[in-house]
């Protein structure tokens, strides 16, 4: 049934001297993004490098959660276009990426955010995505284990039902992609840190790495939470980045209880039941950058507070794994994707904040679009690095007031 | 069965039967059992059915360490039977069983085995497509454990406690307690942590000599006492460590026992120094098997019999690889259990003393040989091979006691972000560089000899001294001289599998991953170990990596043929031991706001809401369209609680200065008694409040903020002036004072019965500030305002007098059917006035030019440096920005709903606010649109959600829709 | 993770005391000097930096005093000052 047990992403490449392309960062936008390139574009002289192991980072550290009920509609028809691939990915793949399809149900707890509640589905709505204001009771119903009481800290008033949304499993997208990746030429080199970027009059000309140099006319900059380090590090670009640690943990597995993923704005939290059984959950970050990915007594606490609160039958499930990954937050809380701007043939892909996962289909199709053709495709546009210069924020968020919002 | 009674070690009192129901079915048990002991007491072997292959499950550990004896638990699943005490009534029950736990309707998975490969879920289920989405329904029913009740409400008492600490020490083993003891003796304060009920760890259950004439046990009672009794040592047992974070930060849970007022209690600690001393647990052997009920880890067998006084078979077979196991196999007979054989794994290198009694007793030992299989639902049979020529021989046993080695604790290092590094004489991965303020001591460093153990202890203890400025460098010099002459560690036993394929020597039990499972991961192409667990899933379980931590790693260093020094466990994860979700929520903690009129508004029929940190009136009936509340006010006279309001002092030589820095307007022309209005930006130019600003002194300002911002305004001020050295004070009054809005055509009427101020309109005129007393008596700073569109008194006084205010007024405004208002009726009545709240018809992005309030700002200080004006220039000529506009409906029967989009082919704006005017008999509202329908008489075509596409539509007019003269306002 | 931060004037304190402020970027441009680049540099832009780092930091929940302190961002722990010679 099984045959034999082959490399999944093949035998070690070599290590060549040069490509066409050189894609730092070997998680899942670095992965996505190779692929597209060699399927859509037949560039598949392409080289991905990783410091350490693919998806290493945010990749394999999110909660998995799905969806496209964003607040514009400049992200709206990104993210449905990254829900759009899973089905599709899991049959070219031949990888069962699990994509369960149990829809959102993000919970409102005041009339205000029922008020944000709606715009974003009539937004959703009129960009063809399907989302659904539900009253109180209909969540008790579609979430037996949800407290709807009104004596609780943030009394629930109703939810944003995402029918389209839901939870995927990350680690095999990343194994997959990679299989794909390789099956089509692309070489990955894992545990290969990148050290410098080569530029003359203005354009990329290599990347050097601790295995050495490597030529190349394109480089895309997609290395996660250390995206906006390296980049300042290999050509001294400054970005509007802050990269806070974000944490999540999931509790002992258990028989069906949660049929949909929820999350709460006012309880910062989310939650969701894997296939195995397990409760993952998270949301919160220490609001102060660090790389270190360590986990906080203080999260924890927080964490079993709002659950305690929110699905007061969980104070019977105990917490069995906790850990942490990096997000690199943008101040209008939208990424940044851009190409050709500083520097010709440089690409860049950051600022996804804990939107990373969620996306990583759609940046793949759409950078590979971009780096091929250099034209820097229309969905895209919107996401340039410029904006911040010009005061046009995305309004993803509604309302946070921060100092110099990041650094 | 019953318990050996007599023997000093042990901790049960068979006298006190306690009475609990297994699978329906009464058992008894006695006083000191765990659930765990006195089900195997009972006779109970099978105590779950594994995650994938529904494998029968027994007692293999007694820390824990697995999932085999996760039972569920008067409706909490999951619960470690080895770790719970037994209480009376306890109703428990097998997990993954259908059927029952010997007879298992979906046992026949474990035959399916070749079907069911490492990953086999990526690599099947998805072709055809259609197939996964029923696919998916039954993975989901097969995994998870345990279950639970969706209106699960969980029992019991939850505290918390943040306790401080020179020196935390965690485990209350030999090791630990002598750090305690060292420390201690110089007279810091300690805090141990032990997990079990009771102190003395490794000692505790072990007749072998301390010393001639002194048993271990005895010597752990001597330890334990001095413990106790140091006046300076505080004493956590019941007490599982769970996380270690960085600067000290250590979190334990602790199980109440019957007279402790807590059931489960969460504890904090900041220690200036921690000590870990957490021994050493059993490293699994591999062999086919390996996991079946009857088999056993040595020390399990020992304590089963020395703590809880049953002997855990008729018949047993022991193979093992250190002396510890030996040592089991001779207590056990000598207490009548019948041993076959002893099978070590090494070849030499026993304690020869050891050897010695075993001959003594006539009991087999096969040094070189091992276990590589067994057979029996539980066990029937082993079969031991050895090791050099592969010779098998087969033995008839009920129990088979299995452990490859050792494996130290180190997961409170490892959280603490120790250093781990294998060290080839122990085979263990071992602390290489621990972080500052850290130590270790004891069995975890590989050490075996009884006065090794405690004088690491000491070593540790007076180390931890040092980092709390105490000099104690003698005796620790002392300690160290002392160690070293002793024992150190032992060579461990290198063996990680027994000569077997490994189709079911189950590397993980927790996840059924075997051998063969991981050899299929490393096949694919997984090489990092983090890679291998999260494909392979071992170590993922509801134990995590207890069990296959060590031999994981040591594995994959064996199949690459490469040294185990470069290959690293995978990372530990806190908790280290599971925790209950009430357990961490601990006690409840909502931090709400009140105004001290909250229960004079609930009285008069407020519906109280939670808006922010406050608890406020939103409503004052059941007619959520407040017609009642605006008209009142319109016509008549209401009044708001405006008390949640950012109310600030600002004095001093520099108070303008920063007053200028952070408001948009000068702020310098303020005139005394004159109110100014004005907003705050950030370095975007966004709006982010609006206030009012009044001069009651030479450099001494009043100002109000929304009610949002009241809790960062003098962080703002003091942020944006952090360079400057500015000579100002600010005092956040916003709890010292309550505000009360007086408004409506009749509020003067009202106001004048309580004062004998000059409060007419000559005197005190719309945009006038006044400072009067109340009957004589309540000090009032009074604002001519009219946020909702009419003739206001915002009255500002000290909080304690709100309550006598609101009364008064009620009082004296009786004549006039005065009736308070709660928000939503405020903000009918402030949309029909055009006037705007920030957060509702603005956004993160919105600036001050694009809600319309330019005129604010005032270009003329650019030596001011204000926030946010740099950015006003730069964007106030800026095109396809949302502005803010007012608009009419065209024929509509109701107003859109608040949220909805403004569209043409893309979406163009949104809805603030639109409501039905009783005021105006029209559908008003507020929307922030993009600049091309901004303009008077544009077309706006809103889309609600659940619209199918069918538009709405209305025309951006001028505000404000009322009084637009103002007249009301300056009655 | 336990952050700790050393208030000037109330010592060290449990770090979810305190609001980071930013890292400390010198003061303000001046207005005269409004270049979008420039500017933007002031307000949003960040090297990131990987290690140790001067900031800014509010003692929201104590003496509501700014000051700056130095931090290492991979471990996220300040960098304890030398004490100064009495």
């Amino acid at each position: 049934m099984f045959g034999t047990y082959k490399p999944l992403w093949g035998k070690k490449p070599r290590f060549k001297s040069s490509y066409d392309a050189v894609i730092i960062g070997g998680g899942l936008h670095g992965l996505a993004t190779a692929y597209f390139l060699a399927r859509d574009f037949g560039m598949t002289d392409v080289a991905v490098i990783e410091k350490r192991f693919i998806g290493f980072g945010g990749a394999g550290r999110n909660t998995a959660i799905v969806r496209a009920n964003q607040r514009t509609q400049e992200n709206v028809p990104f993210y449905r276009k990254a829900l759009d691939l899973w089905p599709v990915l899991t049959r070219e793949l031949d990888f069962n990426l699990m994509f369960y399809n149990c829809g959102n149900l993000n919970l409102v707890h005041s009339e205000a955010a029922i008020n944000a509640a709606r715009m974003n589905i009539a937004t959703a709505q009129f960009c063809g995505v399907e989302s659904h204001l539900i009253d109180a009771r209909q969540c008790k119903e579609m979430m037996p284990a949800l407290n709807i009481s009104e004596d609780i800290t943030y009394p629930i008033f109703g939810a944003m039902y995402h029918p389209p949304g839901g939870i995927v499993r990350h680690d095999a997208v990343v194994w997959a992609l990679a299989k794909g990746a390789a099956a089509r030429g692309v070489h990955i080199h894992q545990q290969t840190a990148a050290t410098g970027i080569g530029v003359e009059n203005g354009k990329i000309i290599s990347v050097d790495t601790e295995h050495g140099k490597i030529n190349t006319p394109r480089v895309l900059l997609s290395a996660g939470g250390y995206t906006a380090a390296l980049a300042y590090r290999l050509l001294r670009i400054q970005l509007p980045i802050s990269v806070l640690t974000i944490q999540a943990m999931v509790t002992q597995p258990l028989k069906p209880l949660l049929n949909h993923v929820i999350s709460s704005g006012a309880y910062h939290v989310y939650a969701n039941q894997t296939l195995k059984g397990e409760i993952a959950t998270g949301a919160h970050m220490d609001p102060w950058p660090n790389y270190t990915t360590q986990t906080t007594a203080h999260y924890i606490k927080h964490q079993a507070e709002a659950l305690a609160e929110l699905l007061p039958c969980l104070r019977g499930v105990k917490f069995m794994r906790h850990w942490a990954g990096l997000a690199d937050m943008t101040p209008d809380m939208a990424p940044i994707m851009d190409g050709n701007d500083h520097v010709d043939g440089f690409y860049l892909d950051c600022g996804w904040g804990y939107f990373g996962f969620k996306s990583c289909t759609a940046v793949g199709k759409y950078m590979a679009r971009f780096m091929a053709s250099e034209k820097c495709p229309p969905i895209l546009k919107p996401f340039n690095l410029r904006r911040f210069e010009q005061h046009r924020l995305m309004g993803e968020t509604a309302a946070v007031v921060n100092y110099s919002a990041n650094n | 069965m019953n318990r050996l009674d007599g023997l000093p070690t042990c901790r049960i009192d068979s006298s006190r039967k306690i009475e609990f129901s297994w699978q329906n079915r009464r058992f008894t048990g006695v006083a000191g059992d765990t659930v765990a002991t006195a089900l195997y007491a009972g006779g109970v072997r099978i105590f779950s059915r594994s995650l994938k292959y529904h494998r029968p499950r027994g007692l293999y550990s007694l820390d824990g360490e697995s999932s085999n004896t996760c039972v569920g638990i008067d409706g909490i699943p999951n619960v470690s039977a080895e770790n719970t005490v037994l209480k009376e009534g306890m109703q428990v029950r097998a997990q993954n069983v259908m059927g029952t736990p010997r007879l298992d309707l979906m046992g026949f998975l474990d035959k399916l085995d070749w079907a069911m490969p490492a990953g086999f879920y990526y690599r099947t289920m998805h072709r055809p497509a259609a197939v996964w989405p029923i696919a998916l329904k039954q993975v989901r029913k097969m995994a998870g454990l345990g279950k639970i009740s969706p209106d699960f409400q969980m029992p019991g008492r939850f505290d918390e406690i943040y306790p401080t600490a020179d020196v935390c020490v965690i485990g209350g083993g030999p090791a630990g307690l002598s750090a305690a003891l060292a420390a201690a003796g110089t007279g810091l304060r300690v805090i141990v942590m032990e997990s079990r009920p009771w102190l003395g760890g490794f000692f505790d259950f072990r007749v072998c000599e301390y010393r001639p004439g002194l048993p271990l046990y005895e010597r752990a009672a001597e330890l334990a006492a001095q413990v106790e009794k140091a006046a300076n040592i505080q004493v956590f047992k019941n007490t599982a460590m769970v996380g270690a974070y960085s600067n000290n930060l250590i979190t334990a849970f602790q199980k109440g026992e019957a007279d402790d007022p807590f059931d489960e209690r969460y504890i904090e600690v900041r220690a200036k120094s921690v000590v870990v001393a957490t021994g050493c647990m059993e490293r699994p052997l591999l062999f086919e098997n390996n996991e079946r009920p009857g088999v056993m880890q040595a020390a399990c067998a020992h304590r089963l019999a020395h703590t809880y006084g049953l002997v855990a078979g008729q018949k047993a077979v022991f193979s093992i690889g250190h002396d510890l196991g030996i040592e089991a196999a001779i207590d056990l007979f000598d207490l009548g259990l019948e041993v076959s054989c002893v099978a070590d794994i090494r070849k030499e290198g026993q304690d020869r003393e050891l050897v010695e009694k075993l001959a003594e007793r006539g009991i087999d030992f096969l040094p070189g040989w091992t276990a590589v299989d067994c057979s029996g639902k539980t066990v029937k049979s082993a079969r031991l091979c050895n090791l050099d020529t592969y010779v098998q021989e087969q033995f008839e046993c009920d129990l088979l006691v299995a452990s490859a080695g050792m494996t130290p604790v180190t997961g409170p290092l490892c959280l603490a972000q120790a250093k781990m590094a294998y060290d080839a004489h122990t085979g263990y991965f071992l602390p290489r560089q621990l972080p500052a303020r850290v130590h270790a001591c004891g069995r975890l460093l590989g050490l075996n000899d009884a006065a090794a153990i405690e004088v690491s202890g000491q070593v540790a203890g007076y180390s931890a001294t040092l980092d709390c400025g105490v000099s104690v460098e003698e005796g620790l010099r002392q300690a160290r001289e002392k160690l070293d002459s002793l024992a150190g560690p032992a060579k461990g036993c290198d063996l990680v599998m027994a000569p077997v394929k490994g189709r079911k020597a189950f590397i993980c039990f927790d996840e059924d991953t075997t051998v063969k499972n991981i050899k299929q991961t490393l096949a694919m192409g997984f090489d990092a170990t983090e890679l291998i667990k999260r494909f392979s899933a071992a170590g993922t379980g509801p134990a995590q990596g207890a069990i296959p931590g060590h031999n994981l790693a040591l594995f994959v260093a064996r199949y690459h043929g490469r040294s185990s020094a470069i290959t690293q466990p995978t990372t530990v994860r806190d908790p280290l031991v599971p925790v209950h979700i009430a357990t961490y929520a601990g006690a409840y903690h909502d931090m709400c706001k009140r105004t001290p009129m909250h229960d004079a508004q609930k009285t008069a029929g407020g519906i109280m809401q939670r808006i922010g940190v406050w608890k406020r009136a939103r409503y004052f009936s059941s007619d959520t369209a407040c017609t009642a509340e605006i008209e009142n006010v319109r016509n008549n006279v209401g009044m708001l609680d405006a008390t949640t309001l950012g109310k600030f002092r600002i004095w001093g030589p520099d108070a303008v200065k920063a007053l200028q820095r952070v408001y948009i307007s000068d702020m310098s022309k303020i005139r005394e008694g004159r109110i100014k209005y004005s907003a705050m930006c950030n370095e975007d130019g966004c709006i982010i409040d609006d206030g009012v600003v009044v001069k009651r002194g030479e450099n001494d300002y009043y100002f109000t903020t929304s009610t949002a911002r009241a809790g960062q305004t003098v962080e703002w001020f003091r942020y944006h002036s952090r360079y400057d050295n500015w000579d100002f004070n600010m005092v956040n009054l916003t709890d010292a004072y309550g505000v009360i809005n007086l408004a409506g055509p009749n509020a003067r009427k009202v106001l004048e019965k309580l004062t004998e101020a000059d409060i007419t309109n000559s005197a005190f005129a719309y945009g006038g500030f006044c400072e009067f007393k109340i009957k004589n008596t309540i000090p009032v700073r009074a604002m001519r305002l009219g946020f909702v569109g009419e003739l206001s008194f915002e009255l500002h006084v000290p909080s304690s007098y709100m309550q006598s205010l609101w009364a008064m007024l009620e009082e004296a405004g009786r004549p006039f059917n005065i009736q308070p208002f709660g928000l939503e009726a405020q903000n009918v009545l402030r949309m029909e006035k055009g006037h705007l709240i920030i957060g509702s018809e603005s956004e993160q992005r919105t600036t001050l030019n694009d809600v319309g309030l330019s005129f604010l700002w005032d270009r003329s200080k650019s030596k001011a440096g204000t926030v946010g004006a740099v950015a006003l220039m730069h964007t106030e000529k800026q095109e396809g920005r949302l502005k803010l506009v007012g608009f009419k409906m065209d024929n509509a029967q109701r107003a859109p709903r608040d949220g909805s989009i403004v569209v043409d082919q893309n979406v163009c704006g949104h809805v603030c606010i639109a409501r039905y005017s009783t005021t105006l008999k029209e559908v008003i509202g507020m929307a922030l649109v993009k600049d091309h329908l901004a303009g008077e008489g544009a077309q706006l075509d809103i889309y609600e959600d659940e619209c199918n596409g069918q538009l709405m539509h209305a025309h951006v007019v001028k505000m404000p829709f009322y009084d637009v003269k103002g007249e009301r306002l300056s009655m | 993770m336990a952050l700790t931060l050393t208030c000037p004037i109330c010592g060290e304190r449990n770090g979810y005391e305190f609001r980071y402020g930013g890292e400390d970027k010198g003061p303000r441009p001046r207005a005269e000097d409004p270049a979008p680049g420039h500017w933007c540099e002031y307000v949003h832009m960040s090297p990131c930096v990987a290690g140790i780092r001067k900031e800014w930091w509010y003692h929201k929940d104590g003496c509501g005093v700014w000051f700056t302190t130095e931090r290492d961002t991979t471990t996220s722990l300040e960098v304890k000052q030398p004490e100064k010679t009495r």
